[in-house]
């Protein structure tokens, strides 16, 4: 008997070991490589600290989107959300003139009514959540867009400090420590885990599913309101655009996600998803670095993700997949 | 007698699903401190009555009344409150979570201040009770996908019992243990009704159920029969009450030694499926019904689809008389191969379509009428013929399979394989879920299918059902073939079960 | 008294059946009039300008129609249009009628790559379709960087109402018949309401699912042909937005979206003109692009709540 307990735990330890081992490796090829390619120009460590910083952006909404995937759902509306988000936190902090606080409050808040509303209608309309989201994504593209009046909102330079370090680090670490948290230290953690295993049962427990599905995509859609505050003050500026302009920005926290659904199984799905951003970001500068054309850019952001998604998907023989 | 205390009341408890009547009016009493077997055939209520009584089925007309007061619970967590949990045959633990938080789903806030899991503390307690229920090898902080069904069984059995619960279920889940695992749920069991509570025990095994119940009560087609003290009654006994005196007869197929022709009309050889079955070797005669027994993990449903062609992975040869390899299903329905399976709703029929539809998709092009052109009349007419033929209980054949009772579901796979004239036919758990009546049309049928020459296979859980139809019983264990019984009569049951454990 | 509930279900069933059938096209009618009403008169004045939105988005949403039918999505569409459009204008300056089979060609092959990436690696439709949507829109934006990429001059001649009434109608009717009257549509139905049980039955699902998406891919790209003909040379934004609108016209004629056994080819055709004046009706009113889009996202979700083909116990993710 006292084997197998040993064994059991050794086994876990090496399981959280692998994990890690398998991100480092990651990170350090996907250096490699473009160092290798282009030495002078890029992979320094300042090089790698500013790809890092700029990974984080990612990392945080991915970190609450977590929660939605995890239950098997998913989210169109994610740029759509960070665009609104952003440009309703820029509006109150410059022409309301709250500062900090408008764009703190004022993205996260949004942020978590888009998630709302997501969850609300994808409850009580008991349509697939990726078609509910595309719904919404419409209307919440055209909302940012009329509330920004069609033009750029700017967030001046002195509200600015979630663009650099140690501003964005901060926020960065506070959300990645929220999700932590929840994630492991409440119930919501547990039956989100619960719900993503079996629905069925989970009802049968007496959890009540909806109500959790509902809260999942609030966390998520305010996470993505955090997002939104280091998108604007790391770019300086947003443009609401239409015509589902804003999916190009579900991509990069959707890649994250995957990172953390693979990584699940070692027991360290959100350091997972940091990691992957990161790796992620290393991949994309080295493509600048070699001077690809910005608009590769979405070829490579496009291909990453179906490799990411297919090295990660398990092909279960006689699956049904829709 | 005076010793024995009602503690819990089943009143006029009646559920439909659907059409389908699950139970009427059943009414009796459980007492304090007993091991009380509930035994029927499928399909007869047992667990539509423990699903209500633990919250997983809504009750809709009648009453438990649990220690005088009235319960009505309306999920698991409730009835746990109420002092009711359930151990189900099925995985009931939940992947993704560790022992501890499966343990204490549900009821986590007590170890919850402020919003913040105390996660060492339910750990602690969680180790604490394992420790109690001798189960240290498996331990609280542990993913539970790390441990196999057995030790998540065991997981099972601390989470349902170590509030000591007045009631306890226990469905079906000894089948799916070894003789260890049997064993140990034994012991709980016991001790439960030796701290006074009542144990639902649901059992096939009747051997079990007489050695280990106090009381048992009989349900048929959704009918209580009678509950009788386990020291009145034996084997012969219960399953009298169980089928009911007016099958006997013709129930199965009367004949008993008949020839069955030499001629081969399939043969599997040296087939593996990874994981499954194990180099199995078998020939199916012309005319001959050839069943396959074994417990429900044995790799014996695996054969009917390793002959269809649904197989992954397969090794080794399907073979039919004149040489053609059976490698897939389109081959295998070509070549007169028919296959009902055992998990209806998703690989026999097609729930959200019509009969008609149901009915000629393999035979749709036979009913072709100009190249690749379909006749709607043509179809309409064929599923029109082919449903009536075997009576299905319908409105037309447009409506959807969904709307259908069990057995009619059955019977418009069978009367879709009947149209498509198939010579090989492979039923795997027939009867499953299916009333007497309609089982009875269903061996019937088998029946006037072998004396017209078509050869069948039976896969069945169901042992008296394979000794009252087949000429010859395969019996598996553990992916392999471990014995072979051929028809008489004075084959029972406990011959099969030799071979199966 | 189990008899009377299946009889109200039943006729229950039909009344969803005949709901599902008349609202698109009443919509229609009643949208038609309104909008005819308030622009006095200039809805059936600029009808002709109206409908020529309509070719390329009925065309490639009966392709989308096909993969929706067996439960599947596709969001690429308008990046196959685009692709295939390129490929058009460049090989057009060769010859026009090998400018249509390079086109057809080009969208069969993003579509062999959606249906790789969706049969064989076993992910999920709308993921992979994501994927390769914004994979091919990258390419666009890539090749029409410096200039849009104009076609053979001769192209815009071919122009002409005759022509892509003629050919829309060939492609709609040929695509009908099959799925009225051949166990095409029957096995796309029956791979949609179940696929498992479908595939026991004999079909073969896998390669059935991706010949779809490559068949789907080359309607497209044939699709492609009538715009290039209509506007002459492609810019980066070429059949950007295309995916979102097949999508709402499907779900506006009242399809499904889970597919299966209560599609009907009407839903394309009626879906698309639906679409297509809500959309030029609002416009012609004087209502800002980012209203109508609002205005679209909600009639979307309204109506794909009315024809959702659910059950009360199903998992919905």
């Amino acid at each position: 008997m006292g084997t197998s307990i040993a064994a059991s735990g050794k086994k876990k330890m090496s399981g959280f070991a692998k994990g890690y081992l398998i991100l480092l490796i990651l990170v350090v090829v996907s250096w490699a490589v473009f160092k290798v390619i282009t030495p002078h120009n890029f992979g320094s460590p300042a090089n790698l600290l500013q790809y890092f910083q700029a990974s984080l952006i990612a990392a945080t909404g991915a970190v609450g989107f977590y929660f939605v995937m995890v239950m098997g759902m998913f989210d169109f509306s994610i740029g759509a959300n960070i665009m609104l988000s952003a440009i309703v936190g820029c509006k109150l902090a410059v022409t309301f003139h709250m500062g900090y606080a408008g764009l703190i409050i004022g993205s996260i808040v949004m942020g978590a009514v888009v998630g709302l509303i997501n969850g609300v209608l994808y409850v009580k309309l008991h349509i697939p959540s990726m078609i509910v989201t595309t719904g919404v994504a419409l209307v919440a593209e055209s909302v940012a867009n009329y509330i920004a009046g069609g033009v750029e909102q700017t967030l001046p330079a002195g509200l600015r400090a979630f663009g650099k370090v140690p501003g964005d680090i901060i926020l960065a670490l506070v959300a990645f420590a929220i999700a932590y948290v929840i994630l492991n230290y409440t119930k919501v953690g547990t039956y989100t885990y619960a719900i993503g295993s079996n629905e069925a049962v989970a009802k049968n427990m007496g959890i009540n599913v909806n109500f959790y599905k509902v809260l999942a995509f609030v966390i998520s859609g305010a996470f993505f309101g955090m997002m939104a505050i280091l998108t604007i003050s790391y770019g300086s500026s947003m443009v609401a655009v239409t015509g589902m302009g804003s999916m190009s920005r579900n991509f990069i926290p959707t890649m994250g996600c995957f990172f953390g659904l693979a990584f699940k199984k070692y027991g360290m799905p959100l350091p997972s998803i940091i990691i992957g951003e990161f790796v992620i970001n290393i991949i994309f500068y080295g493509f600048i670095a070699l001077g690809a054309p910005t608009a590769i850019q979405d070829v490579i952001t496009g291909f990453a993700l179906l490799i990411i998604i297919t090295l990660t998907t398990k092909v279960n023989k006689g699956e049904i997949v829709k | 007698m005076s010793e024995k205390e009602v503690r819990l009341q089943v009143r006029n408890v009646s559920k439909n699903f659907g059409i389908t009547k699950a139970l009427q009016d059943v009414s009796f009493d459980l007492y304090k401190g007993e091991i009380h077997a509930l035994i029927g055939e499928n399909g007869s209520g047992k667990s539509t009555l423990t699903n209500m009584l633990t919250g997983i089925y809504t009750l809709e007309t009648g009453k438990f009344i649990l220690d005088g007061k009235e319960v009505h619970p309306k999920n698991q967590v409730e009835a746990n409150n109420e002092g009711i949990s359930i151990i189900v045959q099925e995985q009931g633990t939940l992947d993704g979570l560790t022992v501890a938080e499966n343990i204490f789903l549900g009821h986590e806030d007590r170890f919850i201040k402020g919003g913040i899991r105390n996660t060492r503390a339910m750990n602690q307690e969680a180790d604490k009770l394992l420790k109690e229920y001798g189960f240290d090898k498996i331990k609280a902080n542990v993913m539970v996908d790390e441990y196999n069904f057995e030790d998540r069984k065991l997981v099972e059995i601390v989470k349902a019992t170590y509030f000591k619960p007045k009631v306890i279920v226990i469905d079906e889940t000894t089948t799916a243990l070894s003789q260890e695992g049997r064993e140990e749920l034994y012991k709980h069991m016991k001790r439960i009704r030796d701290y006074g509570g009542t144990v639902i025990f649901i059992s096939h095994d009747l051997d079990e159920v007489l050695s280990l119940s106090n009381t048992i009560t009989v349900l048929r087609d959704g009918i209580y029969i009678d509950t009788v003290d386990s020291k009145d009654i034996d084997v012969d006994g219960l399953k009298k009450l169980m089928v009911g005196r007016e099958v006997s007869g013709n129930y199965y197929r009367a004949d008993y030694g008949e020839k069955v022709s030499d001629e081969v009309v399939l043969s599997m050889k040296n087939v593996s499926v990874p994981g499954l079955i194990k180099n199995i070797n078998l020939d199916l005669h012309k005319g001959e019904i050839l069943g396959i027994g074994g417990l429900s993990e044995s790799g014996m449903h695996e054969i009917g689809k390793a002959i269809f062609g649904a197989s992954f992975d397969r090794t080794g040869e399907v073979v039919l008389e004149d040489g053609t390899k059976i490698n897939d299903i389109p081959t295998a329905i070509k070549h007169s191969i028919a296959y009902t399976s055992k998990d209806r709703d998703n690989e026999s029929i097609i729930l959200n379509q019509s009969i008609e539809d149901n009915i000629v998709l393999p035979s749709l092009n036979e009913l072709a009428v100009a190249g690749p052109f379909q006749s709607d009349r043509k179809k309409k007419n064929f599923a029109d013929k082919y449903a009536k033929e075997i009576s299905v209980k319908m409105v037309n054949t447009k409506q959807f399979v969904s709307q259908l009772s069990g057995g009619n579901k059955q019977k418009v796979v069978l009367a879709r394989w009947i149209g498509k004239d198939s010579d090989i036919v492979i039923l795997d758990s027939p009867t499953r879920g299916i009333d007497i009546k309609v089982k009875q049309d269903i061996y019937q049928l088998m029946d006037s299918m072998r004396k017209s020459g078509k050869s069948i296979l039976m896969i069945s859980e169901e042992l008296m059902e394979l000794i009252g139809m087949c000429d010859r019983i395969l019996i598996m264990k553990d992916g392999e073939i471990n014995g072979e019984l051929q028809r008489s009569p004075e084959l029972n049951e406990n011959a099969l079960i030799e071979k199966m454990v | 008294m189990a008899n009377t509930t299946t009889q109200k279900k039943t006729k229950q069933a039909g009344m969803n059946s005949t709901l599902r059938t008349l609202l698109p096209v009443i919509g229609l009618v009643v949208i038609f009039i309104v909008f005819n009403t308030l622009t006095s008169g200039g809805m059936v004045s600029s009808l002709p300008l109206v409908i020529t939105q309509v070719y390329p988005i009925i065309i490639s949403a009966m392709g989308v129609f096909f993969i929706m039918t067996m439960g599947g999505l596709d969001f690429s569409q308008g990046s196959i249009l685009g692709i295939a459009s390129i490929v058009i204008c460049a090989v057009s300056k060769v010859s026009i009628p090998l400018s249509i089979v390079c086109g057809i060609l080009s969208g069969a092959a993003i579509g062999a790559i959606n249906g790789f990436f969706y049969v064989n690696r076993k992910i999920k439709s709308f993921i992979v379709t994501i994927c390769t949507m914004f994979l091919f829109r990258g390419f666009i934006k890539y090749l029409t960087t410096n200039s849009p990429v104009a076609g053979n001059a001769s192209l815009i001649y071919l122009d002409s109402t005759g022509l892509k009434v003629t050919l829309t109608v060939i492609v709609l009717l040929v695509g009908f018949i099959f799925f009225r009257f051949t166990r095409f549509g029957t096995d796309l139905k029956a791979i949609g309401a179940g696929e498992k049980a479908a595939k026991f039955a004999g079909i073969r699902t896998d390669r059935m699912k991706f010949w779809i998406y490559v068949l789907s891919g080359a309607i497209t790209g044939f699709a492609a042909f009538l715009s290039v003909i209509h506007i002459g040379s492609v810019t980066a934004s070429g059949g950007n937005q295309l995916e979102t609108q097949i999508l709402i016209a499907l779900v506006l004629g009242g399809m499904p979206i889970s597919g299966g056994a209560k599609v009907n080819f009407l839903n394309i055709i009626v879906g698309s003109l639906l679409y297509v004046i809500l959309s030029s009706g609002l416009n012609m009113m004087g209502v800002t692009p980012q209203m109508n889009q609002m205005i679209q996202g909600i009639i979307f979700l309204i109506f794909v709540f009315i024809f959702a083909d659910r059950d009360a116990n199903e998992v919905v993710k």
